[in-house]
């Protein structure tokens, strides 16, 4: 793919404040239902945006081709769209920011072929046969993304990146009292295929454990309505800081109607609690979607958005920024070749605490473990739903019986302000997609929160 | 771009060439025009163009299958053959196949070119009409698009099929706000070919808005009880998807379909038809062609509650014995039921009226829970306040048997046409 230097001659088309961008997404899908190949594919989508204007006047432009003459097309027509909201309007500038640097996450390692991986895809899949012959139906799917860019911006940015992502889906399902139920787990995360998996023994011992946790869940209880004593398993814990607190700290949001934009520099959560939208490190370790440059070019910096139970920042783009008088945070990506940057997550977390979670456990008598989300949605009130696809009771301070599928709501600031304790593991789950306009993988992470949940069921 | 027919000729010629049974191509080129409003702000006009090369090969009963945007002759070339490639190292499957056409046939619907000027005069009254009318509303965002489409389907089993279509398209996500509160966000969409309507007066964009203004102000239920759900059409959309989900290839292949073996049973309250019709002329958005390469056709779901048709495709269908869908499934339309909304309100003791469900996925039993969002609590058969932090839970399967009853009104969303039903017999529960 064209690097970011090369596209430094185009420079000469930009006459207004202009993002030029070449991208490729080439992602591979291996889909395997009880040992049939149900979807062995490629696909590859590339091209060029350009993106010209700011301050409430955008213009954006993409076509499926790459080079000089298909750049300036799309630049120049960026810029007649912009002109058409530009009319009569005045809105001050964009910040600037300026960098340089090649991000690049491919292996080293010697590309293993379609073939070798539908056969690491079915060395699972034998394994799982072999070994749990009583279930219902089987799935394995394999799927990665390469997400490459060259970004050149008219404030002097030239960024390449190559941010690969290689994930395993395993979902086992069973008859019980003859209804089906099911367990899915991810493995994975940043890295293409090689950085990430060895050989399909390396899983083996995760799948026991998935089918162990679904032999329970088969002979397991509802979960009783209401408000409970919960530990949240980081899991959990990160879909929390990612759906439930995170977007209410978009700066888009935050400008279109949500609760945190009045919270600023107030409680909103236990003083145990501190937030953090990580941009590529963390812990001494590269994040699981680590952002280097963001697509309109702004160095990503981290972003902590509760600190002591304190809220002290939303995460923004160039335009918000402006907005709030604020410097940008390197929020700003986008999916597809042919998608504006939006106001995105990246590597969102709860800061881990100090307790052992066999101790949290043990200091409940009557509440639930919960271990593993499904999906989950929140609103601009910090209301959420998430599912949760496995966990256990606690009894006495102990674990009980497993639970079937249910679902944990509550008002996300309120939840922050019951929390008692915080684990010293820190997670993360690599697996994470948000939808927002577009799609974009996000990691979120965190440890085991102690907390009051309100509980679906029956 | 333009559509290349030479282009997709060429690679179906070559995938039979190199070594293919069967071969087929789908080419789709798409320019779309979108305005986007931002924070009540229109502030981005943009243009893109797509272009995308399916390939499939089938070679000894193994599939490849690979897509590009790509299509410059040497990327075509290599996608030929990694196609082939794909094809070569897969495991044979009987159920590997291709759709069988006759003539060529060629379908056209709406607008050739967007009418930007139109366009820019309808959001522009929008927007002045939710700060004339709705003035606690947020307009979170709103995309407003045409988007010109064309799909070439050609294979060697006789399939060439051509659809042109023009469509508007809008979306939007609202909330509201009064000081320093804000109600939950709401959103909904429509499309149609053509710019007839002020936006306002589109599916269900102004009666949303309009209680989105009321949800600012929330009570918290308290307690648990059983009690009848007034599902909103837009909510509705969820609850079938929900239930054509469970009539799909996967859980059909998986046997994890609780409605494996329902085929011409009862199943859901007789007084419930759900079709799924592309090409009716209430629906905007229907394809004529279905993803595998056949002509769509009209068809029933729910028959006064009989299931008619499973949604397999072809692999799915070869793979169970099962009849294919005669479409994609999508599109629907509900019949309307003989109750004024007024009317199915009267008859609600106690319950919800649900205008947005955040909820997981169902199990593969069909157990469901989430919570009620942008709802009102039904009380002695008055709405009743709005509500916050109430959960519904229950199962898709009971639900289609506890119909109470359906409204006469419908929205009609370009996509679908919707009515109000009324489900009973569900567990709401609040703190």
């Amino acid at each position: 793919m064209i690097q970011a230097s090369e596209l430094r001659k185009s420079a000469s088309f930009f006459h207004d404040y202009t993002e030029l961008r070449v991208q490729q997404n080439k992602s591979v899908e291996i889909a395997l239902v009880n040992g049939d190949v149900m979807r062995n594919a490629v696909n590859t989508t590339g091209g060029s945006s350009a993106r010209v204007g700011g301050c409430g006047a955008w213009g954006f432009a993409s076509a499926p081709e790459v080079g000089t003459k298909t750049f300036e097309r799309i630049v120049e027509r960026a810029s007649r769209n912009a002109k058409v909201l530009a009319k009569g309007r005045k809105e001050g500038s964009l910040p600037e920011t300026r960098t340089e640097g090649c991000f690049d996450y491919a292996t080293e390692k010697e590309r293993m072929g379609q073939k070798e991986l539908l056969d690491f895809a079915r060395g699972i899949d034998a394994y799982i046969l072999k070994n749990f012959p009583n279930l219902q139906s089987r799935v394995v799917v394999l799927r990665n993304l390469d997400m490459e860019k060259s970004l050149l911006t008219s404030q002097g940015t030239e960024a390449y990146s190559l941010t690969p992502r290689s994930l395993i889906y395993v979902d086992m399902s069973l008859m019980s009292e003859g209804q089906p139920v099911n367990l899915f787990e991810g493995f994975g995360g940043l890295g293409q295929f090689e950085d990430q998996f060895t050989t399909p023994e390396s899983l083996f011992e995760k799948l026991q454990i998935q089918y162990e946790h679904l032999v329970k869940k088969a002979e397991g209880v509802h979960a009783t309505a209401g408000p409970k004593e919960c530990i949240l398993d980081a899991d959990l814990a990160g879909i929390l800081a990612h759906e439930a607190i995170g977007h209410t700290t978009e700066a888009d949001f935050v400008l279109g109607g949500s609760v945190a934009a009045h919270y600023m520099d107030k409680e909103v959560a236990s003083p145990m609690v501190s937030l953090v939208d990580f941009a590529h490190h963390a812990f001494g370790e590269t994040c699981p979607i680590p952002v280097h440059v963001d697509d309109e070019g702004t160095p990503a910096e981290d972003t902590t958005i509760i600190e002591n139970g304190i809220l002290k920042s939303y995460m923004h783009n160039k335009e918000s920024a402006a907005q709030f008088e604020t410097a940008p945070t390197g929020n700003a990506r986008a999916f597809l070749f042919s998608d504006e940057p939006l106001i995105r997550m990246r590597n969102t977390a709860i800061l881990p605490g100090t307790s052992k979670l066999e101790d949290m456990i043990a200091s409940i008598d009557d509440g639930y473990y919960l271990m593993r989300p499904g999906n989950g949605q929140a609103d601009t009130t910090s209301e959420f739903m998430f599912a949760v696809v496995q966990g256990y009771e606690i009894k006495n301070g102990k674990l009980g019986k497993a639970i079937k599928d249910t679902t944990i709501s509550g008002v996300a600031f309120d939840l922050l302000k019951t929390v008692t304790a915080l684990s010293d593991e820190m997670k993360w789950v690599a697996t994470g997609m948000c939808g927002k306009k577009q799609p974009i993988p996000v990691g979120m992470g965190g440890p085991a929160i102690k907390c009051t949940v309100n509980m679906g069921g029956r | 771009m333009e559509l290349d027919r030479d282009l997709v000729e060429s690679c179906k010629e070559a995938l039979l060439k190199k070594g293919a049974d069967k071969a087929g191509c789908i080419l789709v080129v798409q320019e779309k025009t979108e305005f986007t409003v931002n924070a009540g702000k229109l502030d981005l006009l943009r243009t893109t163009e797509t272009g995308q090369l399916s390939l499939t090969a089938i070679r000894d009963q193994r599939k490849g299958s690979l897509t590009i945007n790509d299509l410059s002759a040497s990327a075509v070339e290599t996608a030929i053959d990694e196609t082939l490639g794909l094809a070569k190292i897969s495991q044979p499957d009987e159920a590997n196949d291709i759709a069988e056409g006759d003539s060529p046939k060629t379908f056209e619907s709406g607008p050739s070119h967007p009418d930007l000027p139109l366009m820019q005069e309808r959001l522009t009254d929008f927007l002045e009409h939710v700060k004339t009318h709705h003035p606690l509303a947020v307009l979170d965002q709103l995309i407003f698009d045409f988007t010109r489409s064309s799909r070439l389907f050609l294979n060697s089993k006789g399939v060439d099929l051509q659809e042109d279509k023009g469509l508007y398209a809008l979306s939007t996500m609202f909330s509201s706000k009064k000081g320093k509160k804000s109600a939950s966000f709401n959103y909904t969409g429509y499309e149609s070919q053509n710019l007839e309507k002020p936006l306002d007066q589109c599916g269900s964009i102004h009666r949303l808005i309009s209680e989105n203004a009321k949800q600012i102000d929330t009570e918290v239920l308290d307690g648990k009880f059983q009690g009848t759900v007034l599902i909103s059409p837009d909510c509705l959309t969820d609850f079938l998807g929900m239930f054509t989900g469970m009539l799909g290839d996967y859980p059909l292949i998986s046997g994890t379909s609780p409605y494996k073996d329902s085929l011409g049973e009862l199943i859901a309250s007789p007084c419930l038809s759900l079709h799924s019709r592309p090409l009716d002329p209430e629906i905007a958005t229907g394809s004529h062609i279905t993803r595998d390469g056949y002509i769509a056709q009209n068809t029933s779901i729910l028959d006064h509650g009989k299931l008619e048709t499973f949604l397999l495709g072809l692999y799915g269908s070869k793979k169970t014995g099962l009849a294919r869908s005669l479409n994609n499934g999508d599109c629907w339309i509900v019949d309307p039921g003989d109750q004024d909304f007024e009317d199915l309100l009267k008859g609600i003791d106690r319950g919800v009226l649900l205008g947005r469900f955040s909820g997981g996925n169902p199990n593969e039993n069909g157990d469901f829970s989430g919570v009620a969002k942008n709802s009102f609590l039904i009380e002695k058969a008055a709405v009743g306040p709005a509500l916050s932090e109430t959960m519904i839970s229950g199962n898709i399967r009971d639900m289609l048997k506890s119909i109470e009853g359906i409204s006469k009104q419908r929205i009609h969303f370009g996509g679908a046409v919707l009515p109000w039903i009324a489900i009973g017999g569900l567990t709401i529960s609040g703190k």
